[in-house]
């Protein structure tokens, strides 16, 4: 068994996972659809914000150049990196020479991508996580498993443990809201004591040079303002032409994301600390992070680029509801994550991501930028097929198939054959069928219809 | 090549021309929520006391009219009369004697003033932006936050809260209180943030900054 399929057990096999994953991502679901039926032309309102990233991803080398040069303008320093190891040594090396021994970190899927938090560690430098549930995974020393809801997996039980062997002064209530307070508390001075705060971005805004960051608990404002130093590091495609395209996108990041109208807190940087200013930053930096993205849209991913990380996708999605985020492998999980972890790990160490899909569509219909996930998710199975990198069983399977189904004659008396035989096994449902243990070790497999619909055709009982 | 170098060089246009004509034309009637142009303060007002949002709110005719109005919030919330003041110099002629007035944000503050420069009634937004006299931090160590806006300042959408030209350091939209639904998908009010959001309208413009 391979490692994605040990973990799908696991997943599988743990009763509690399930329950936390439905009432969170049950949640969404209901709320998106809420939001959505209130607001006037949601269909067109996701064709122009696809229009927008797609221009943006056609000129996306002059709007970082226009981006640069405002952002320099402002006061900001402005570094660029190619991998996720540059970006990294970029981010420690200002640490270092800001003396920084506490890095308060506002959620960035980002940050997680290229692997920021372990390279803080060795670098020595503490690192306090700020949103809540980033605060919940970094006490379970876990990796998050949702985009938007990273401890989604965990229950309040769980959390209450945690808070209670970790939290100076924990809380003596045993509801979500006293837990709540009890990481208020505790992050609080952490916060406002930090050397360096680090933040992704939601969008920068190319005309002004601002970078923009959405949160609904002001965490990323509480580790962002009173640090000395302030950290952007941010994927190339976070790039929108002006404030407007990115209203246009914040009211569809909310609605899919949370199904709110707007984020509680939608703050805009724009460099550095100003003379007379009583708070802020005295240094602002942003890492402008390839890692890979060049190459998507360079290799026919240029779609996936539009993705504004709203989780809708893996809300909706039948097989992530099933088996959370954990069991994906990657920093991304669920649909958007089955296709950008292959390009972030390779395809030999991931290739199963994309099998695991019923391709049903419902990540398709829901995502506001409207990716064709399913298509792209078929894309990578194909090019895992023509790299040879498909197990040996499944290429002789299909060979045999093949074999088959250019012999149409042969064909129909195999496939005549292979339903009386099923047939025989059970009647309406299918326990246990040789080689399809795969399948009917966890489901019954419905039993055929007597005969082929090319010989009920044949025999004029189709119509 | 160094990095900016590569980079830039891997991203040449895909499509031809240049990229502002593009832009401009997919921000043609955009689709947005309606907005009653003719009823904007009420459609804000409707919007501060959704549940989602959960802010109150208090009229007032004059600036003259703002420390009583502070009172009243702070006895009915039970607080004591105690606030920290933004170093507006608008505010320095109202009597500030019924409060014990702090001028350095602390760690935690009860209760926070702060003037917004604009509404929005799209989303019940309060828009805010850093400067010499409005610093941003005392703004989110507030457990009580308390805005005062201008009724005539208020704007049907997000876009007209923009500003043109250079930015200020901060700009930012404060949308109801500080919450997290990252423990079970339950809502708590208050994650790290203020819990309560109190807006007081001033009928009368405020003097010039």
């Amino acid at each position: 068994m391979s490692d994605f399929g040990d973990r799908v057990d696991l997943a599988l096999a743990d009763p509690i996972l399930k329950i936390a994953v439905e009432r969170t991502a049950g949640t969404a679901e209901a709320k998106r659809a809420l939001a959505v039926d209130a607001f006037p032309d949601f269909e067109d309102a996701r064709d122009r914000a696809a229009a927008i990233k797609d221009h943006v991803i056609a000129h996306l080398g002059a709007y970082l150049e226009e981006f640069e040069a405002n952002a320099i303008a402002a006061g900001a320093q402005v570094h660029w990196a190619r991998t996720s190891d540059e970006a990294c040594k970029i981010v420690i090396d200002i640490c270092k020479a800001a003396g920084a021994r506490t890095v308060a970190r506002s959620k960035s899927m980002l940050g997680e991508e290229i692997g920021l938090p372990h390279a803080l560690a060795e670098a020595g430098i503490e690192r306090v996580e700020t949103d809540l549930a980033e605060h919940i995974i970094q006490l379970a020393d876990e990796r998050p498993s949702h985009i938007i809801w990273p401890a989604m997996h965990k229950t309040r039980e769980q959390v209450s443990l945690l808070f209670k062997a970790r939290h100076r002064s924990p809380h003596q209530e045993e509801t979500i809201a006293a837990m709540a307070e009890s990481a208020r508390r505790e992050l609080r001075t952490q916060m406002l004591g930090a050397d360096v705060g680090i933040s992704g971005a939601n969008f920068l805004i190319a005309d002004t040079g601002a970078v923009c960051t959405v949160t609904n608990e002001g965490n990323a404002e509480l580790s962002l303002v009173p640090p000395r130093v302030h950290i952007v590091t941010a994927g190339i495609e976070k790039i929108v032409p002006s404030m407007p395209h990115a209203v246009h996108l914040l009211r569809m990041l909310a609605r899919s994301a949370t199904g709110a109208a707007l984020t509680q807190y939608t703050t805009f940087y724009t460099g550095p600390r100003r003379p007379g200013d009583r708070d802020g930053p005295e240094q602002m930096h942003i890492v402008l992070v390839d890692n890979g993205r060049t190459t998507m849209r360079e290799e026919g991913l240029a779609e996936m680029l539009r993705c504004i990380r709203c989780g809708a996708c893996m809300n909706h999605c039948v097989v992530f509801r099933q088996i959370g985020g954990h069991a994906y492998g990657g920093t991304y999980p669920g649909p958007m994550g089955a296709v950008l972890t292959p390009v972030l790990d390779g395809l030999p160490k991931s290739r199963e991501l994309p099998n695991a899909c019923t391709l049903n569509g419902k990540c398709q219909e829901v995502c506001p930028v409207r990716i064709p996930l399913p298509t792209l998710l078929r894309g990578w199975r194909e090019k895992s097929w023509r790299e040879g990198l498909e197990p040996k069983t499944m290429r002789a399977g299909l060979g045999v198939w093949a074999w088959f189904a250019r012999r149409p004659a042969l064909y129909r008396l195999a496939s005549g054959s292979a339903l009386r035989a099923m047939r025989v096994l059970g009647r309406g449902w299918i326990r246990r069928l040789p080689l399809a243990g795969g399948w009917t070790d966890h489901r019954d497999m419905p039993a055929p219809e007597a005969r082929s619909f090319m010989a009920q055709y044949k025999s004029g009982r189709r119509r | 090549m160094n990095a900016r170098e590569e980079i830039l060089s891997r991203l040449k246009p895909t499509v031809p021309g240049p990229a502002a004509i593009g832009a401009d034309a997919l921000l043609i009637a955009p689709e947005r929520p309606f907005v009653d142009a003719t009823a904007l303060e009420e459609g804000f007002v409707a919007k501060l006391s959704l549940p989602s949002i959960a802010a109150t709110h208090d009229r007032i005719d004059t600036l003259a009219d703002l420390p009583a109005a502070i009172l009243r919030y702070c006895i009915e919330q039970g607080l004591p009369p105690a606030l920290y003041l933004p170093p507006d110099a608008r505010l320095s002629g109202c009597d500030w004697s019924p409060f014990a007035v702090h001028e350095a944000a602390a760690t935690e503050e009860p209760v926070v003033l702060a003037v917004a420069r604009c509404g929005i009634a799209e989303t019940g937004s309060l828009v805010f932006e850093t400067a010499p006299d409005a610093p941003m931090l005392p703004n989110f160590v507030a457990l009580h936050h308390i805005v005062l806006l201008e009724a005539d300042r208020i704007v049907a959408h997000l876009e007209e809260a923009t500003l043109p030209g250079p930015q200020p350091r901060a700009h930012y939209w404060v949308t109801g209180v500080s919450g997290t639904t990252d423990i079970e998908g339950t809502y708590v009010r208050g994650a790290h943030g203020p819990r309560f959001l109190h807006v007081i309208l001033v009928r009368a413009a405020l003097p010039r900054r």
